[in-house]
């Protein structure tokens, strides 16, 4: 009479543990797919900000990725931002709340807009160090710069454009998106017009440049668009100095049908525009290596903070992709795919 | 210490235990759930309480932008006081803000937004010193400034708010679906726990119970008149213990008493059967008597007046003849219905002797040796004569040589032998087995008898003494003559006697 009733209050107590665990664990895992439960949250020792122009591109969410994981790294936090988050704000506006908030450090995409160069300066007068990537803010006070100087960039560019000039080829455009006044004064446009004029050997050809610098929302779109409505004005080599410009120009060019007509030199390896470079409507295209980007600007920044001095030019690394050469590249990714499931 | 046993609780204590443990068993459950609702209900109330935190912190901030802006505008003192108010409580309500470099990307916001808030608190600190120092340039350059960071915060605090309202209704989501789980885990956890307590409530009882229900059908059995059923042994030392125990004592002493009244009634059954036996052999013998004598009392009567004729007439051995046959019939008459002394059984045998020699003149020769005193021995009556009878009979009547019958009485330590030994034709030892075994049957048709067999007078003595054996019978053989003695056994035959004499 002793035994059996403890034997079985044994049985169901255990069930009604089991019961009670399996219920608990499913409550824990409502909780948990709910963030009701405290995340464990790291406290990381700075806190930069990384201020672009449109942080949801590709290219600068590629940047961001590789710049946030040397961050971690370095036991500090990285934020992104920029005006293209449903706001109203520009850089400078984006500066002066990294100012204001405090940050530890900014990482800059300079574009030449007003004031920019004065609220790095204050921003350099606050203890904030700040690196400028892509293109340099070079009178302000800066810290580092990372990227590919404009030199360089116009020279490789320069390089690729005279090698599509032909004897046809009448305009070439050159789209930038540089707060500067005279196009002419670009260093980019210059090795440029350079490159062509000496593969070309004649003074003949219409080299054009073009800011699109715009603080709104789809200007870019329609200014490339406004382009290639002028039929006159439409040009033989349309040189894109950015994702966004270069995503446009693709889809003008199918839009007007003028794909091959219109050599496009792209810039960024954005899905999109290697599959229009694969289709030949974007003839090549500039790819940047983001990783460095976004590494060196982190560490740069990190090594001023630690050590009070680091490089002033950072050099990112630049490379041309044509058709055959992204078909090489697939081809490489297929068999790296392959052989990583094998 | 003696380990306290459940069996050895008392039946009130066992009850009073199980429902305590149901009880606490319910009530755990009930905390449970208590507990579980009381969390989630807290939760809910606190899902957009940040809300209601970065709301009033906005307002707060507005405060201290009107405040400085009323300042600025009429250089009020009240307006200066509400200033510092406002700033103050700014400030601590900052203090429940991140500052921390958390990847979160509220906590992030909230960082931003205290910073920004500082920056903004010491541009506007400088705002007003600039007033009150009457620096006009700056303060207009300082209020800007302020203006813009005002606009920076307050997006921040938009953008705070929207993003923890978003989060916040994902919670308020889960915590509806915790809500629900809650509720079916906590009707199926009751539900369990009812059942649960139901089982062993039952269990228990049933445990508790089963000796009553087992004692009950013992019980039937027992009253059906099955003694030999127990309840199995127990040493529980609770109310159902005891009362187990003292049940199977009890039914062991009902079994013992049964198979004892059985016992003495089985006895008392014999003792009747055999009374009636003996009751029947001498009605048997009775109505022989009455088959071959008419009226005995009419004629052993007559046989008085036939004496007296005899003794008027002077006719003395007739009288005697007709007296003694008168006393043989008398005894027959009288000792036919119940048992006689010795003494009487001898005169009835000298009586009958008498009578024979009488008729048959003189032929038999009879002697008697007594050796004790056969006074207060009692004896069934007419045992003897009926052997004295057969001794003539059968053994002297029809000899060529003179026949002697000799009957003695002899005292032994336990028993009084009596013998009747003749000389006449013996027996085989077939016959002697055949009179034993009362295989042997008087024909009623032989004439020259009283009536009284063999198989009667040994069927008799061994329902008196309730004793076989009590006759034996010895001869050598054809022409060897013939002992039968009879052994009475003392005690029983001595009764009522207080002073046995030999």
């Amino acid at each position: 009479m002793k035994r059996k009733p403890v034997y079985i209050l044994c049985i169901f107590a255990a069930i009604a543990v089991l019961i009670y665990m399996t219920g608990e664990s499913y409550y824990s895992g409502i909780t948990k797919k709910a963030g009701l439960e405290k995340k464990e949250e790291k406290v990381y020792q700075y806190q930069y900000d990384l201020i672009v122009d449109s942080p949801d591109s590709q290219f600068w969410q590629a940047v961001y990725a590789s710049a946030r994981k040397t961050a971690a790294q370095n036991d500090v936090l990285l934020e992104i931002m920029g005006p293209d988050r449903g706001t109203s704000y520009d850089k400078l506006d984006y500066m002066n709340m990294s100012i204001a908030a405090k940050a530890d450090g900014i990482i800059l995409q300079y574009n030449g807009e007003s004031g920019l160069e004065k609220a790095i300066d204050t921003a350099v007068e606050n203890g904030i160090p700040v690196v400028t990537v892509m293109s340099d803010a070079v009178h302000s006070r800066r810290q580092s710069f990372v990227g590919v100087s404009d030199y360089q960039l116009g020279m490789a560019y320069g390089e690729f454009v005279s090698s599509y000039v032909d004897e046809d080829t009448e305009k070439i455009l050159i789209l930038q998106k540089r707060d500067i006044d005279d196009m002419n004064e670009s260093q980019i446009y210059t090795q440029i017009s350079n490159a062509v004029q000496a593969a070309s050997g004649k003074n003949d050809i219409r080299i054009k440049g073009r800011n699109l610098l715009s603080t709104g929302t789809f200007e870019t779109e329609e200014a490339v668009t406004d382009i290639f409505q002028q039929k006159r004005n439409i040009p033989d080599i349309l040189v894109c100095m950015d994702e966004e410009t270069t995503e446009c120009a693709r889809q003008a060019v199918l839009d007007f049908n003028l794909a091959g007509k219109v050599k496009i030199i792209g810039y960024y390896t954005s899905e999109d525009i290697l599959a229009a470079v694969e289709k030949g409507v974007i003839s090549v295209t500039c790819d940047v290596d983001t990783t460095q980007l976004g590494q060196y600007s982190v560490e740069a920044l990190t090594n001023y903070i630690k050590d009070g001095r680091t490089n002033s030019y950072y050099n990112v690394d630049i490379n041309f992709l044509d058709r055959a050469a992204v078909e090489k590249m697939r081809r490489e990714a297929d068999t790296d795919e392959k052989a990583s499931v094998e | 210490m003696k380990k306290l046993r459940w069996s050895d609780l008392s039946l009130v204590s066992k009850i009073v235990i199980e429902v305590g443990v149901l009880a606490a068993l319910m009530f755990t459950i009930n905390m449970l759930f208590y507990v579980r609702i009381n969390n989630s209900m807290q939760e809910m109330d606190d899902v957009y309480a940040s809300n209601a935190q970065i709301t009033e912190l906005g307002q707060v901030f507005e405060d201290v932008q009107d405040s400085m802006y009323q300042y600025l505008k009429v250089k009020s003192s009240q307006a200066l006081m509400d200033y510092y108010q406002n700033e103050a409580k700014y400030r601590q309500e900052l203090e429940k803000l991140n500052d921390q470099n958390i990847e979160d990307s509220v906590k992030l916001l909230e960082k931003k937004i205290r910073k920004m808030s500082e920056s903004y608190l010491s541009c506007t600190a400088g705002t007003v010193a600039a007033k009150r120092g009457r620096n006009v340039e700056k303060y207009k350059l300082k209020y800007d400034e302020s203006l813009e960071l005002y606009s920076y915060i307050q997006s921040s605090m938009d953008e705070l708010n929207k993003q923890l309202f978003k989060e916040n209704s994902q919670t308020y989501g889960a915590l509806r679906a915790v809500m629900k789980y809650l509720e079916i885990s906590n009707t199926v956890i009751m539900l369990l726990g009812v059942v649960c307590g139901m089982i062993l409530l039952i269990m228990a009882t049933r445990g508790m119970f089963r000796p009553l229900t087992n004692m009950a059908e013992t019980a039937q059995l027992v009253g059906q008149g099955n003694f030999n059923v127990k309840m199995p042994p127990t040493d529980a030392k609770d109310e159902l213990g005891v009362v187990t125990r003292a049940f199977n004592t009890m039914v062991e002493n009902l079994g013992l008493y049964i198979a004892r009244t059985k016992a003495g009634m089985e006895k008392e059954q014999q003792m009747m059967e055999r009374e009636l036996l003996m009751e029947t052999h001498l009605k048997e013998a009775q109505l022989k008597y009455l088959q071959s004598q008419i009226n005995p009392h009419f004629l052993f009567n007559s046989l008085n007046a036939g004496a007296q004729l005899a003794m008027m007439e002077d006719a003395e051995k007739t009288s005697i003849f007709v007296e003694k046959m008168a006393d043989f019939f008398r005894y027959n008459v009288k000792k036919g219905e119940e048992d006689a002394t010795l003494e009487e059984e001898l005169e009835a045998v000298d009586n009958y002797i008498y009578i024979l020699n009488v008729r048959f003149a003189g032929d038999i020769h009879f002697s008697k040796k007594v050796e004790c005193d056969v006074e207060n021995v009692r004896v069934p009556s007419m045992i003897l004569q009926p052997v004295v009878e057969n001794a003539v009979n059968h053994g002297i009547r029809n000899i060529d040589w003179e026949g002697h019958i000799e009957l003695s009485v002899e005292r032994w330590k336990d028993h009084i032998e009596i013998s009747v030994r003749d000389n006449g034709q013996g027996m085989t030892k077939e016959q002697i087995e055949k009179v034993l075994s009362k295989k042997i049957h008087n024909s009623s048709s032989e004439g020259d008898s009283t009536g009284i067999g063999m198989n009667n007078v040994i069927s008799r003595l061994e329902l008196y003494y309730e004793q076989d054996g009590l006759m034996e019978i010895y001869s050598e053989g054809e022409g060897m003559g013939t002992e039968v003695v009879i052994n009475i056994p003392v005690e029983r035959s001595e009764n009522n006697v207080q002073n046995p004499a030999c």
